[in-house]
């Protein structure tokens, strides 16, 4: 590994004002991430989950607590930091090529290198002959792909991915998470993937966080080493599965339904 | 391992250009040219027979043939295309300061909360008094030259666009805002690439309509105040009973006011050729 620089979370805590009163979103988050490991953080709504990968991203400051990467304390957003969101994201006026370059406006690469570097990640996430086209004529993995694309482009050392297949179809989710599998071992950088869906968590991640709700907060730690290509069929990976599912409360609803 | 699969295979690559694949019928245009003939050419036939049958004296309407040879007289004799420039001229000038000026004070309020509470109320006060209420005043000022029509229809050409760049700019969804952040665009970049293209289907709205407005306008421009211009034609025509050539000028104005919008219009659809299914 490359890149061995800790992306470390220090009591991070964080509190909304809706009328008037406190609303804790992130109460005493401390975490250390290992540098190009992959992490799934899973959780109900409404854990915090999101707004923890906006405050890492740098677009929220307003927190308790000190977030750093290799040492270096995090301050605002950096090319050091990509993220893909949910919605693709992509800008509709541009092309796919132009959308993917636009991350590397202010890269000191010259033009040619940057070109280089756009075809050579555009080929990555296999969109290769779709380089002229607007976003409204691909499809919602198209776009994801496109999206994974401009986070890469910058190389950063942490990728932050906020539920990127959430909005996708089942297929195209399990195509996807195989290509970020891909994408990882190629790049070798920090992946942060936050998620609902537990099964997506466990096959990528090498570890699984699980938060819980109100106010959000760490409730367990797994660490998953089945090697790679997982296999969702098998025993262990339904036994991991499981325990996660209990960490998340999953199993709590249904036995006091049925009591 | 490869990853490209299914879910691009089933999709060929369009055409590089990105262009819009021609419209469901566009093999047959000439049809809907010929569908959009009719009622015009029912409406000139009519006009024929009305003025052969005398239904009407000819100082009201003269024969369209009458027509068609009193423009070319004007073209021939009357130096026609002399006003017919000397009104372009005003227009193109006229549109080209209010638009752009327009789009400068639009993004600027777009930007700034405050630009727009020190002029926002003084604008939307003064956008109430129609350019041609201020023409009287303004000739009084600079004498009735070209200057005087090119400000009162600049005024008038400002405020669509003026406003519709504004709403623009603040109906730009707050997320590319937020992707600008993350790719840490300046802020000059995220004006070029971000708000200025996202305000872009609305500022053409505002660009189009003034584009119209100002041809409309540079005719009563014309004829209150000046000695040349096709509003002065249309008006000199009326009170010598020259009643073909005020159907000549009207038609040129016409056919230039369809001119106008068809362009603006096509540039439209070629600057927003990445809105799905926009048609203009």
């Amino acid at each position: 590994m490359s890149r061995s620089e800790t992306l470390s979370l220090r009591n991070i805590g964080k509190t909304y004002q809706i009328d008037g009163q406190d609303l804790c979103v992130l109460d005493e988050i401390s975490l250390d991430i290992a540098g190009g490991s992959f992490i799934g953080i899973v959780g109900p709504s409404g854990c915090g989950k999101s707004t923890l990968l906006r405050l890492i991203v740098g677009l929220d400051s307003q927190y308790d607590g000190v977030i750093s990467l290799g040492g270096e304390t995090v301050v605002g957003t950096s090319l050091d930091r990509g993220i893909v969101f949910q919605d693709h994201r992509l800008l509709p006026w541009m092309t796919l090529e132009q959308n993917v370059g636009l991350a590397l406006l202010n890269s000191t690469l010259g033009q040619s290198e940057r070109k280089e570097r756009v075809a050579d990640l555009i080929n990555l996430v296999g969109l290769r002959g779709f380089e002229t086209v607007f976003p409204h004529q691909l499809s919602g993995g198209m776009a994801q792909r496109a999206a994974i694309a401009r986070g890469l482009v910058t190389k950063p050392r942490v990728l932050l991915l906020d539920e990127p297949l959430g909005a996708l179809d089942a297929l195209t989710r399990v195509r996807l998470q195989d290509e970020l599998l891909h994408i990882w071992e190629i790049e070798r950088i920090t992946m942060i993937l936050v998620t609902h869906d537990v099964e997506e968590a466990v096959y990528l991640g090498d570890r699984v966080i699980v938060m819980h709700p109100a106010p959000g907060r760490i409730a367990d730690d797994f660490s998953i080493d089945l090697p790679y290509p997982r296999d969702r069929a098998s025993q262990e990976f339904t036994n991991i599965r499981q325990r996660v599912l209990i960490a998340m409360g999953a199993y709590d609803g249904s036995r006091r339904r049925a009591a | 391992m490869s990853i490209v699969d299914a879910d691009i295979a089933f999709v060929a690559p369009p055409k590089p250009t990105g262009r819009r694949v021609s419209r469901k019928a566009g093999d047959h245009s000439w049809r809907y040219i010929a569908l959009g003939l009719i009622f015009p050419a029912s409406v000139l036939l009519f006009w024929q027979i009305a003025a052969q049958q005398r239904w009407v004296s000819d100082v009201f309407l003269p024969l369209p043939s009458k027509t068609a040879w009193a423009f070319v007289t004007m073209v021939e004799k009357q130096d026609f295309s002399h006003d017919f420039l000397a009104s372009i001229r005003i227009v193109g000038q006229a549109f080209f300061y209010g638009s752009v000026v327009g789009v400068l004070f639009g993004v600027a309020a777009g930007f700034s909360r405050t630009v727009e509470r020190v002029f926002g109320p003084t604008l939307d006060g003064l956008r109430h008094i129609p350019g041609i209420a201020w023409l009287p005043l303004i000739v009084l000022w600079i004498g009735i030259g070209a200057p005087a029509k090119i400000l009162v229809i600049a005024k008038s050409v400002f405020f669509p666009v003026f406003l519709n760049t504004l709403q623009g700019i603040r109906s730009i969804d707050r997320n590319y805002i937020e992707l600008g952040n993350v790719l840490k665009l300046t802020r000059g970049q995220q004006i070029r690439k971000i708000v200025i293209p996202g305000a872009m289907p609305s500022i053409l709205v505002g660009v189009r309509y003034g584009a119209s407005l100002a041809w409309a306008l540079v005719v009563v421009a014309e004829g209150l105040s000046g000695q040349e211009g096709l509003g002065f034609l249309i008006f000199r025509a009326q009170s010598l009973l020259l009643t073909d050539q005020l159907l000549v000028c009207m038609v040129v104005i016409g056919v230039v006011g369809f001119a106008i919008d068809r362009s603006v219009g096509i540039l439209q659809r070629h600057l927003l050729r990445w809105k799905h299914g926009f048609q203009g």
